[in-house]
This record gives structure tokens, C-alpha cells and sequence, in this order.
């Protein structure tokens, strides 16, 4: 009964503690220094926000936060593929934390509908934080997108690269029918991608970005806008672009990056694990 | 005329602070009115002031409420070292 | 008034406790050594947030994690006060920044040394920080009033992070024997540039920054005081100190000054510390990589119809 809504605060958890751990990455290595006090707080929040949805699967499965956030085992960690792919560039950080949060927004909107009490609060709660994400992403978004050239083009392949990957936000959680049955959710996340694509399309679009996307929905091209010269024609360095689309990490199946990424992140707590820290 | 927001400090080690507003017509103005409405008593002894529409506030204010919990940021989250000290203590005595 | 007359009577009002503001008048000595302390205290901030940095990763609990990126978050955002300050002195930050990643300015000793594991965690937060907040309490009343104001809050900010590595480091002493070893571990590694973080004895007639009252003790007082304070906690926890090992004498912690080796100190002040060329260099890189983004933040926002 419970281990679809164990399924979907773990995956929920694990996206939001692996870009947590990216976005700390930054912290000492910003842009600029007033960025990188703001910028860690984000890391901070998505770390926090992973603890409190790890709270309500500590509650359900008697594991404790930290078992859960650093005692699996690489292919058992159910983020999406997007999380773990390294920061690049300041460009594609900005993008994949535009992009991730517009999609934790609607996927929160959907929680607050949940019949579970619990994740139905944590999801209003979390939501607020989101949309402060969401202003600091968007303000990046739109000065990058009407400033010089360089920036808009390194915009624009990140803006490639991120809208395929985040297909990987929206596979099924496992036990998906499950979890709707039981009212613990109530859009399936095939639903709330398509949303998400539409939402996305546009917003690109407002930032003078216009993407089209093939009928599948997930592979995104962008087109030249009026300006002409939104788009340089260099695409070189941005080999992630014709990299698959990043799914597979609702069931486990994660790319290398997460492999080196594991390694570091669990390696005090492996070193002792019946250590308290 | 315009609204002014007045800054003074009292001392220097303190950070300048916010006392009060005046309605003047230009920034020349507005400081020599403040000069004698907030500082007529010596209560500090730097001055600025500011037109109000060049402040910029957040216009929702819930969004400066952190949503996770961030008690590590405060001591107070270190106010068992009391208790950890003598723990440590003690491990630190069983040891050959 | 002629210069002198100036220099005799700011002397004078310094002399006498008198606090001195970004706006005021000042000797050029004055504000050239002002601004490079300060200069130096920024750039420790901001190399000191490389070593923890290093170690987010690693963090062995969620709140772990969370503590220690705040952590040098406040590290990020110290040098972002004094950085702002030093700025109104008449240096723009840009060209202290590329001061320093280009290896013209200095920072300090302790940022100069690797971290290995979860231990040096503790030994950075719990004694370096120990150390650092010695030395910054005793700045609190320095002549140069921006900076007093600023060090207020760093203080604060710095009492707790000492408050956060002294918690590791209990949670070590009194955890398993591997966590105990890895707290001896990071000592050993840790303790000589720990003492030397202080500086060699101060000569006080020399010092400008002493006779303008920037700072008003000396390095082999704040040493004391450190030691004095320190000491004694870490060996109840049952660990050992390497060279110079300290000891009682007259009621007090000490070193014999004859036991601390001052090479590695002097390589650091050259920039040829162990890790000096490689975090620079990470610095000055990511800096240049960065160039676009710095060209979107000075242009104003253009709309796009």
C-alpha cells in the first residue's frame, strides 16, 4: 500500500538532493560574488527540500534520512538523468535550474492535491521556495537571453541540451498506477510533461527563444528569431546535445557522471556506516 | 515634492540607520530638513537621505521566509555541546 | 594646513582612540596599509572557502551537507564585506581580484594546504576558525571604522562556525576509532601552519599598521591567547600535538619558539605553498570563463519586443 507513495517521495527526494549537491558545486565559484552567497542558498534549499520529502520515506520504511540520502547503492537512486549531469556552464546551470524548476512547480501544484497529508503540506511549502527560484532563474534567463552574444548563444545550447533531458522528469514513478489509485497523486506524469513542454515552449519563446520541438515532444530545436542574429553558428563543445535524452533514471539506470558523483557523496559515510557524524 | 527616506548614524561602530521620512523638493533640501528634524539632538552624527522611489522592496515579503528548515544557520542549533563534551570526554578517558 | 599639520594631528586623533571613516581625510601610508590588510583579509575569505569547498561533497549527513555549505557560504559572503570595503579605500575589485589570482597579492597561510578528508573539517572548523576569531576579535577596535563595522558581523558569523567544528569534532572524538583517527590525522597535518597562521613575532617598532592602531596586538600575544585557549580542549578529547609540541610553563600553554620551522611559512609568503598554484589557477580560469557572464551583468537589460 505504502510502497507506491515510499516510490515517489524517494525519486522526488533524490532529484531535488542531486541537484542540491550540483548546485553546491557552485559555492566558492560563482560568477560573482553576491551571486554565489544567493546562488548557495538555492543548493541549500533543494538539499533541505530532498531532507523533508526523505522525512515522510524515513516514516514509512523506518530508514533513517541519511540511510536513505547516502546509504544506496548507485542503481537504487531514482532521479532523473538532468540532476546529475555536471554544471558546465554557468549558462547551462542557469538553464537546467529555469527548466527543473518550472517543472517542480507544476509537479508541486499537482502534490497539493495529494490524499496523502504530509506530502500534500510539504508540497506547499515547498512550492513558495520554488517560485523564489523561479524569479532567480528567470531574472538570469532574461539577461542572458537580451544580453551580448556570447551569453545568448551558450543560452541556446543549454536550452537545447536541458528541455531534451527533461523528459527524464517526467517517466512514470515506479508503481505509478498505484499511486494513483490511491489518490497519492493525482496527474500522471506523462500528463504533467505535456503540460510542462507547452509551458516551457512558451516561455522560451518570451525570452526570444522560439524552440521547436518534434512530435514527440521532448526534442528541441531552436529556430533563428527576427533579430537574426540570436543564434551563432558555433555548436561546437556542446557534444551533450546529441547525447540521448537522459531517461532512465526513474528505474535506476543513471549515466557515469552519477557513478563519480556516488562515489564522492557517499564516501565519508561508506568509510563508517555505523558512525553517527 | 517628493518623499525622502532618512538614514542616520550615531557612531562609528554602528551601521546607519533608518529614522524617519521628510517631504522635500530636491535632495539639497530634503537634507538640510532632516539635518533639523532627526538630528537636532545630536542624535547621530552621519546623514543620508534618499529619494522613496529610488528604494526597491520586495513585494511579496513571504518570499523572504525560508520553506526548509535552516536552524544550522543559528547557535542554537549547537546548544548541546554541553552534553557532547562531556561524551567526548569520556570516550577520550576509556581510551588506553 | 599643510600635510604635516594634517599627519601630526590625525596621529594625534588616532592616538587617542579616534576612528577614522572611508570619507575622511587620511594619510596615503594609512590608507595604502588599510586597504592592503583588508585586501589581504578578502582574499583569505575567498581562497579560504576553497579548502571546505573541497570537502561539500563528502559530508556524511543531510545536515552535514547543508551546515557546511552555509559554511562557506558566510566564507563567500565575508569577503564580499570586505571586499566592498577595501573597494571604497580606491581599489576596484576587479583589480584586486586579478591581483590576486595572478599571484601580486597575498593570502592567508592556512588556505595554502590541502584537505584530505572529513577530518580536516573539523580541524578547519574547529581550530582554524578558533584561530581566526582570535585574531579578528582583536581587530574589533581597530582605527578603521567601515572595517570594525564589518568585522561585527563576521564575528558573529565566525562564532558559529566554531560553534559548527567544534560539534564535528565531538561527534569524532566520541565516535569510532576511525573517526578518532581522522581527527589526529588532520591535526598532524594541520598544526604547524596552524601556529604559524599567527605570523613570526611582531616588531613592534616597524609595524605601521600597530603604530596607526589598524591593528592594536601583536602575533606572539594572539598566538598566546590562541594556545592558552585551545590547548588544553583538544588534549582533554585525548589527542596529541605534533612540533612544535606545546606545553605548560607559568600557568600558560606555550611553543618554544625555537621549535617552529618557519620554511614552509616562507615558501607561502613566495605564493609556493602545496596548493598555492593549483587554487589559483582554478580561480583565474573559472574567472576567465566567465568573461561573458560578467558582460550580461554590465550591460543594462535590453527588451526584447
Amino acid at each position: 500500500m505504502t510502497e507506491s507513495l515510499v516510490a515517489i517521495v524517494t525519486a522526488l527526494g533524490d532529484d531535488e538532493l542531486i541537484l542540491g549537491h550540483r548546485h553546491a558545486e557552485w559555492t566558492g565559484f560563482a560568477p560573482h560574488i553576491e551571486e554565489d552567497v544567493a546562488f548557495s542558498s538555492i543548493a541549500q534549499d533543494e538539499i533541505g527540500h530532498a531532507a523533508a520529502y526523505y522525512s515522510i520515506a524515513s516514516s514509512l520504511t523506518g530508514l533513517t534520512r541519511d540511510a536513505l540520502a547516502l546509504g544506496r547503492s548507485v542503481d537504487e537512486y531514482r532521479h532523473a538523468v538532468l540532476c546529475e549531469r555536471p554544471n558546465s556552464d554557468w549558462a547551462y546551470t542557469i538553464t537546467r535550474q529555469w527548466l527543473y524548476d518550472r517543472a517542480d512547480c507544476l509537479r508541486l501544484t499537482a502534490l497539493e492535491e495529494s490524499a496523502h497529508d504530509d506530502l500534500r503540506h510539504l508540497a506547499t511549502k515547498i512550492r513558495r521556495e520554488e517560485r523564489y527560484h523561479l524569479i532567480h532563474a528567470d531574472m538570469w534567463m532574461e539577461r542572458i537571453a537580451h544580453g551580448p552574444i556570447e551569453g545568448r548563444t551558450k543560452l541556446t545550447q543549454a536550452a537545447t541540451t536541458v528541455l531534451s533531458a527533461t523528459a527524464g522528469l517526467f517517466e512514470p514513478f515506479e508503481r505509478e498506477a498505484d499511486a494513483i489509485g490511491e489518490g497519492w497523486l493525482t496527474v500522471p506524469s506523462e500528463e504533467l510533461g505535456r503540460r510542462f513542454v507547452g509551458e516551457a515552449v512558451d516561455a522560451l519563446d518570451g525570452l526570444g527563444l522560439p524552440a521547436e520541438v518534434t512530435p514527440d515532444g521532448w526534442r528541441a530545436e531552436f529556430v533563428a528569431s527576427s533579430s537574426g542574429d540570436l543564434i551563432a553558428t558555433d555548436r561546437s563543445g556542446s557534444g551533450e546535445a546529441s547525447a540521448p535524452a537522459g531517461l532512465g533514471g526513474r528505474s535506476g539506470r543513471h549515466s557515469p557522471d552519477f557513478s563519480a558523483l556516488w562515489a564522492d557523496m557517499t564516501r565519508t559515510y561508506r568509510a563508517d556506516p555505523e558512525a553517527t557524524w | 515634492m517628493d518623499v525622502y527616506e532618512v538614514f542616520r548614524r550615531s557612531g562609528h561602530k554602528q551601521p546607519f540607520e533608518h529614522c524617519g521620512t521628510v517631504t522635500a523638493p530636491d535632495s539639497e533640501m530634503a537634507m538640510l530638513m532632516a539635518k533639523e528634524c532627526y538630528l537636532r539632538r545630536k542624535e547621530g552624527q552621519y546623514l543620508w537621505v534618499t529619494r522613496r522611489s529610488e528604494i526597491h522592496s520586495w513585494s511579496d515579503e513571504a518570499l523572504l521566509e525560508p520553506a526548509a528548515d535552516k536552524s544550522y544557520r543559528f547557535a542554537h542549533a549547537y546548544r548541546d555541546v554541553v552534553q557532547k563534551r562531556e561524551l567526548a570526554r569520556r570516550r577520550a578517558g576509556q581510551l588506553g | 594646513m599643510t600635510y604635516e599639520q594634517r599627519l601630526t594631528d590625525f596621529r594625534h586623533y588616532v592616538g587617542a582612540g579616534g576612528k577614522v571613516e572611508a570619507t575622511d581625510w587620511m594619510p596615503d601610508d594609512y590608507r595604502a596599509g588599510v586597504l592592503k590588510f583588508i585586501e589581504m583579509h578578502a582574499n583569505s575569505e575567498m581562497m579560504g572557502a576553497i579548502p571546505e569547498r573541497e570537502q561539500i561533497p563528502h559530508a556524511p549527513s543531510l545536515q552535514r551537507k547543508m551546515s557546511l555549505t552555509a559554511k562557506v557560504q558566510d566564507e563567500v559572503g565575508h569577503s564580499q564585506l570586505l571586499y566592498r570595503i577595501a573597494e571604497d579605500l580606491g581599489k576596484s575589485r576587479e583589480t584586486m581580484y586579478l591581483d590576486l589570482v595572478n599571484g601580486r597579492s597575498k593570502f592567508h597561510n592556512v588556505f595554502h594546504y590541502p584537505t584530505r578528508h572529513w577530518g580536516d573539517v573539523a580541524v578547519i572548523g574547529w581550530l582554524i576558525d578558533g584561530a581566526a576569531l582570535v585574531t579578528q576579535a582583536a581587530l574589533l577596535e581597530s582605527s578603521y571604522a567601515p572595517y570594525t563595522r564589518v568585522l561585527k558581523r563576521i564575528c558573529a558569523e565566525e562564532q558559529l562556525h566554531l560553534r559548527h567544528g567544534e560539534d564535528i569534532t565531538l561527534e569524532l572524538a566520541s565516535g569510532t576509532d576511525n573517526q578518532r583517527a581522522m581527527f589526529q590525522d588532520a591535526l598532524d597535518r594541520w598544526w604547524l601552519p596552524i601556529v604559524h597562521f599567527f605570523g613570526p613575532r611582531s616588531n613592534v617598532d616597524k609595524d605601521l599598521l600597530l603604530r596607526w592602531k589598524v591593528k592594536t596586538r601583536t602575533n606572539e600575544d594572539l598566538r598566546a591567547e590562541f594556545l592558552d585557549r585551545y590547548v588544553p580542549k583538544v588534549l582533554e578529547l585525548g589527542f596529541s600535538f605534533p612540533a612544535p609540541v606545546p606545553f605548560e610553563s607559568g600557568g600558560h600553554w606555550v611553543v618554544r619558539e625555537d621549535d617552529i620551522d618557519w620554511a614552509p611559512l616562507d615558501a607561502i609568503k613566495r605564493n609556493q605553498g602545496p596548493e598555492t598554484a593549483r587554487r589559483l589557477e582554478l580561480r583565474r580560469s573559472t574567472y576567465e570563463q566567465h568573461a561573458w557572464v560578467r558582460q550580461a551583468l554590465a550591460e543594462p537589460a535590453t527588451q526584447v519586443a
